[in-house]
């Protein structure tokens, strides 16, 4: 099972302007979290977010900057965990702008979500358990799907 | 007693990853079950009681034993992530609206 997110948003200015907001960590701290974004492929970084435990999730998003296409595109990594080094939420964002009337459509795509089979599989990696038995494991939680 | 029920912490003990391992392969019985281990049958019982408890195995009687399985829908939370950053989201992309018509004002 794996199922993505898609919000579609108007904003009324122009894509210059909303990717500002996307790509400036200073401006992306005012309606999002904070966080130490660059601008730069391969560029990692953080946003702190409150902890869900109940969803084994610390509050911790660990981002890679994947893709840049100035005023078009971006799109980065988006994986948390329930402790650092242990990574549940695997998925990516892609925002996607482009004019639409005097403003941006903005195409938000939230994907990969895998639910938390993926977190049984990491932490049975990362405890040093058999790769053979964390694959076995992987394989019969995807065949019960 | 809640923190038995999460299935986070169900799974950070090493035995009762063992349990769900073995578990892939079939259904088992809980005295099966003991076999692969060395300690008591009350205590493999015990795990049973936790993984149940969250989700993770579901305990069906048949004739005279009691059959572990996984329990497929225990083994999915992706809807409540879905649902979370559906709302997530449109909560942010109206900060940002706000925020961007707010400037606009200046």
């Amino acid at each position: 099972m794996q199922r993505d997110l898609v919000i579609k948003w108007h904003f009324p200015h122009p894509p210059e302007k909303v990717w500002k907001y996307l790509t400036e960590p200073e401006l992306i701290s005012q309606w999002l979290m904070k966080n130490d974004f660059q601008p730069v492929i391969g560029h990692k970084f953080q946003f702190q977010a409150k902890p869900i435990p109940k969803m084994g999730f610390d509050g911790n998003i660990f981002c890679e900057v994947l893709e840049i296409i100035p005023n078009k595109k971006l799109v980065y990594t988006w994986k948390g965990g329930p402790k650092p080094g242990v990574i549940g939420l695997d998925t990516t964002l892609t925002w996607s702008l482009s004019p639409e009337g005097e403003g941006t459509r903005l195409v938000l795509e939230h994907t990969g979500f895998k639910g938390w089979k993926n977190y049984l599989a990491s932490i049975f990696m990362e405890q040093g358990w058999k790769k053979g038995i964390a694959r076995r494991f992987a394989n019969v939680l995807n065949e019960m799907e | 007693m809640k923190s038995t029920m999460d299935p986070f912490h169900a799974i950070a003990d090493a035995s009762r990853r063992e349990i769900l391992i073995l578990l892939t392969k079939d259904k088992q019985t809980i005295n099966t079950l003991a076999g692969n281990f060395d300690m008591s049958r009350p205590a493999v019982s015990k795990h049973v009681k936790v993984l149940y408890e969250a989700g993770l195995i579901l305990i069906k009687d048949q004739g005279r034993e009691r059959y572990c399985e996984l329990n497929p829908a225990g083994l999915d939370e992706i809807k409540s992530w879905l649902t979370f950053f559906d709302q997530f989201w449109n909560n942010k992309l109206q900060n940002l609206e706000d925020l961007l018509n707010k400037q606009a004002d200046l």
